[in-house]
């Protein structure tokens, strides 16, 4: 018999041995988030020009929190530091990507008026003027960010209540100086973003539209062709956040609008142009304008010829009171003159000034200012019509987090589509077909779909000096956690409860003298034998 | 150092369950057997609960109070009571004297009801990197919840066991059993009808559980003696 039940226990051993081994696999599989908060964040972006890394390089953070009131000796290596936009100290940063001093990562703060979500634009002077000024703290942070290399994390995002009773929580744990503890809260960071990978082969896509013009019958050559193009391509800080509205949204608007007034008249036979238009969005802006480089070698020679000149269009949004008309051959060139005088008078007619700039483009030089010139080079008359007075800088306002809805002046657009409008038509009909007043241009103003002949779209391959990353958009986690010592205090706790338990028990069921007799086993043992 | 978390509130949840069966005599007289029965028995009761509740009851949308439905759930509770004593009278146990058999019976009810309520809850939870005193409070929950099975449990023998109980004693006891047993429905109520936060309910239910503790164990010594 007793063998028997001694096989049968050791089978019974055996098996719970093997399920307490698959609880142990369970362990390692399950899988949890559950944090206190979520929060959307952005990436900055991470980019290579030419070889040199730019932007931040990694993407998961799993490290504790940290505000800006952090005690000196402090060891940042492990912390992220939370810091919001409106608290920034400028030198602070300098110093600290200058000196590349270790740090865990970084989250940033943006304020909710810069949110592309956020559609309230209204507010007052003294709002606005503070605006103005987180606009240009933000601007500066942009490119200071950009055009360093960061060997972490750095992740934008937008304040809410949430995010700030966390970081309110932060502050003062930071400031008592105190080790984190289960009550009042030390906090982690936890961002699981998969390593960053290149983009291989980005891709450009231009879009151009086409409205065909009549031919007069006396006109024995191809009818010409006007060019209108803007650039859609944004590149910012956060990849995700870019909205460019100005810089080139604006153009966009502007060009789309033009398209839907020249096909309400283009679709009667009656008033078409002379001239047919050719609309084109394209990519890679920032990056010297290399769609349009593209787009225009994709040509059929036939076709480029026939472009009598092409007018782009490059933040248009933001200006006051004068518009610019860039251009690269001299303003003594025929066709330069007729442009700028057909536009001026049109603009004096409106209320505003219109001037013309010129700049030499320098073949040498790789770097193209505008767009324009990508045209020049081809030997096609073009002319960028922008509310900046100077070319940017390479990645310079090319859309970045500043360029958000707030920060457009819708009239300046408005005005502007008016002037093309107007200048075109005034060039492409003769006199009878169009008055010269405003109300018509205002009466074509409807909703329509955009019509016209032909839309085609070509992709092409982005060459050249840059290469991207993806993984521009994450989920933050923060979670409440409590320190080590808590745990280890915790265990003290329970064990001595467990054994207090035990004793009363032994006590209170076997007696005193058996809690005794548990300690003294084995001298009474010899005793006993001796 | 989550599953470090997790450790301690399952030390805390299921500890005192294996502190008492080892530190009382049941070690000794190896009731294994029958607190193993006890939980299957349990298991068993909950399984028909469940099925009653979710024939009889309506899913309601707020969290308030809803005085018909607790009297519902808390007649589906005597199902409860009536499973324990089908535990203490109806199984064979091995020739084990009462005084054991009822605690074996109750460790055996009460460490099925924790491994059930809340294992589930502890193993997801505790191990996160949040952390929330919810499980701490659990675990402490699952403390009274030992106590209450083995009082009632006494109760339950002194009720239906035990042949010979002196008169006066015996309203006491059903009441202190009705009060034990109703307690799920008493613990809800506080948390719905007058919105107690949850430590302050299981301090309210550790503090009951002693003194049922106690109560009962007056009555069972006062049963022991012989009548007069």
């Amino acid at each position: 018999m007793a063998p028997r039940r001694a096989r049968e226990r050791e089978m019974l051993v055996d098996s719970l041995y093997s399920v307490i081994a698959l609880v142990f696999v369970l362990v390692a599989c399950v899988e949890l988030c559950d944090a206190a908060t979520v929060v959307d964040v952005y990436r900055l972006i991470q980019y290579d020009m030419s070889g040199t890394p730019f932007g931040s390089r990694l993407a998961s953070l799993n490290h504790h929190a940290g505000s800006m009131q952090f005690s000196p000796h402090a060891d940042l290596s492990r912390a992220v530091l939370m810091i919001p936009l409106r608290e920034l100290n400028m030198t602070f940063i300098k110093e600290y990507i200058a000196q590349r001093k270790p740090l865990g990562g970084l989250l940033l703060l943006l304020p909710q008026l810069f949110s592309f979500e956020n559609r309230d634009c209204t507010g007052s002077n003294n709002q606005n003027h503070g605006k103005d000024q987180l606009k240009n703290v933000l601007e500066e942070l942009e490119q200071i960010l950009i055009h360093t290399n960061l060997p972490y994390p750095v992740y934008f995002a937008f304040e809410d209540d949430d995010v700030n009773s966390v970081l309110t929580d932060i502050k003062k744990n930071d400031a008592t100086g105190q080790p984190a503890t289960a009550t009042t809260g030390g906090y982690k960071f936890v961002v699981s973003a998969p390593e960053p990978k290149r983009v291989s082969s980005p891709t450009i896509t231009n879009i151009q539209g086409w409205l065909a013009g009549t031919k007069t019958d006396d006109d024995a050559s191809q009818v010409p062709t006007i060019a209108i193009v803007a650039s859609y391509d944004t590149f910012g800080a956060a990849p995700a956040l870019s909205v460019g509205s100005d810089s080139n949204g604006s153009g966009v608007v502007a060009l789309l609008e033009i398209a839907r007034l020249f096909s309400l008249l283009y679709s009667n036979p009656k008033t078409r142009g002379r001239y047919n238009l050719l609309f084109g969005l394209t990519s890679g802006g920032p990056y010297n304008y290399n769609g349009t480089q593209k787009w225009l070698r994709s040509f059929d020679q036939r076709l480029r010829e026939s472009v009598d000149y092409a007018i782009c269009l490059n933040s248009i949004g933001s200006w006051e009171n004068e518009l610019l008309i860039h251009v690269s051959k001299p303003p003594e060139n025929a066709y330069i003159k007729q442009i700028f005088e057909g536009f001026s008078s049109v603009a004096e007619e409106l209320g505003f000034k219109v001037s013309l700039k010129h700049k030499k483009i320098n073949i040498s030089n790789s770097r193209v200012a505008w767009e324009h010139e990508q045209f020049s080079r081809l030997r096609v008359t073009a002319a960028t019509i922008s509310g900046l007075s100077t070319a940017p800088q390479l990645l310079e306002r090319t859309g970045g987090l500043v360029d958000s809805r707030h920060f457009v002046n819708e009239t300046a657009i408005t005005r502007t589509v008016k002037l093309i409008a107007e200048g075109l038509a005034r060039h492409i009909y003769v006199a009878p077909f169009l008055p010269k007043d405003d109300p018509f241009v205002l009466a074509l103003k409807k909703e329509l779909e955009d019509h016209t002949d032909e839309v085609n779209l070509q992709r092409e391959v982005l060459d050249g000096m840059f290469t991207f990353y993806d993984s521009t958009r994450a989920m933050l986690n923060i979670y409440q956690v409590a320190s080590v010592t808590f745990d280890l205090l915790l265990l003290l706790v329970l064990g001595s409860y467990l054994i207090v338990l035990f004793s009363f028990l032994v006590i209170t069921t076997r007696g005193l003298d058996d809690l005794i007799s548990l300690f003294r086993r084995p001298p009474s043992r010899k005793v006993k034998t001796a | 150092m989550t599953v470090f978390h997790f450790f301690n509130c399952a030390i805390l949840t299921f500890g005192p369950h294996a502190v008492y069966y080892s530190a009382t005599p049941l070690s000794e007289y190896d009731t294994l057997g029958t607190s193993v029965k006890a939980a299957v028995v349990y298991l068993a009761t909950a399984l028909v609960k469940l099925v009653c509740l979710a024939t009889f009851l309506k899913v309601s949308e707020s969290d308030s109070f809803d005085p018909y439905q607790e009297f519902l759930k808390a007649l589906i509770g005597f199902i409860d009571v009536a499973g324990l004593y089908f535990a203490l009278t109806q199984l064979t146990h091995r020739n084990i004297s009462q005084n054991h058999k009822f605690q074996a019976v109750g460790l055996g009810w009460a460490f099925a009801d924790s491994v059930l309520h809340r294992l589930a809850p502890l193993w997801v939870g505790a191990r996160g990197l949040e952390f929330t005193w919810d499980y701490i409070l659990q675990g402490l929950e699952a403390n009274a919840n030992l106590v209450l099975s083995i009082s009632l449990a006494a109760l339950g023998s002194l009720m239906w066991l035990r042949k010979n109980k002196p008169k006066t004693l015996i309203p006491i006891i059903y009441i202190c059993a009705g009060i034990v047993a109703t307690m799920p429905s008493i613990t809800s109520y506080l948390k719905r009808g007058l919105g107690w936060h949850f430590p302050k309910v299981v301090g309210f239910e550790l503090f009951t559980s002693l003194v049922m503790a106690f109560t009962s164990w007056q009555l069972f010594a006062a049963c022991q003696r012989p009548s007069v």
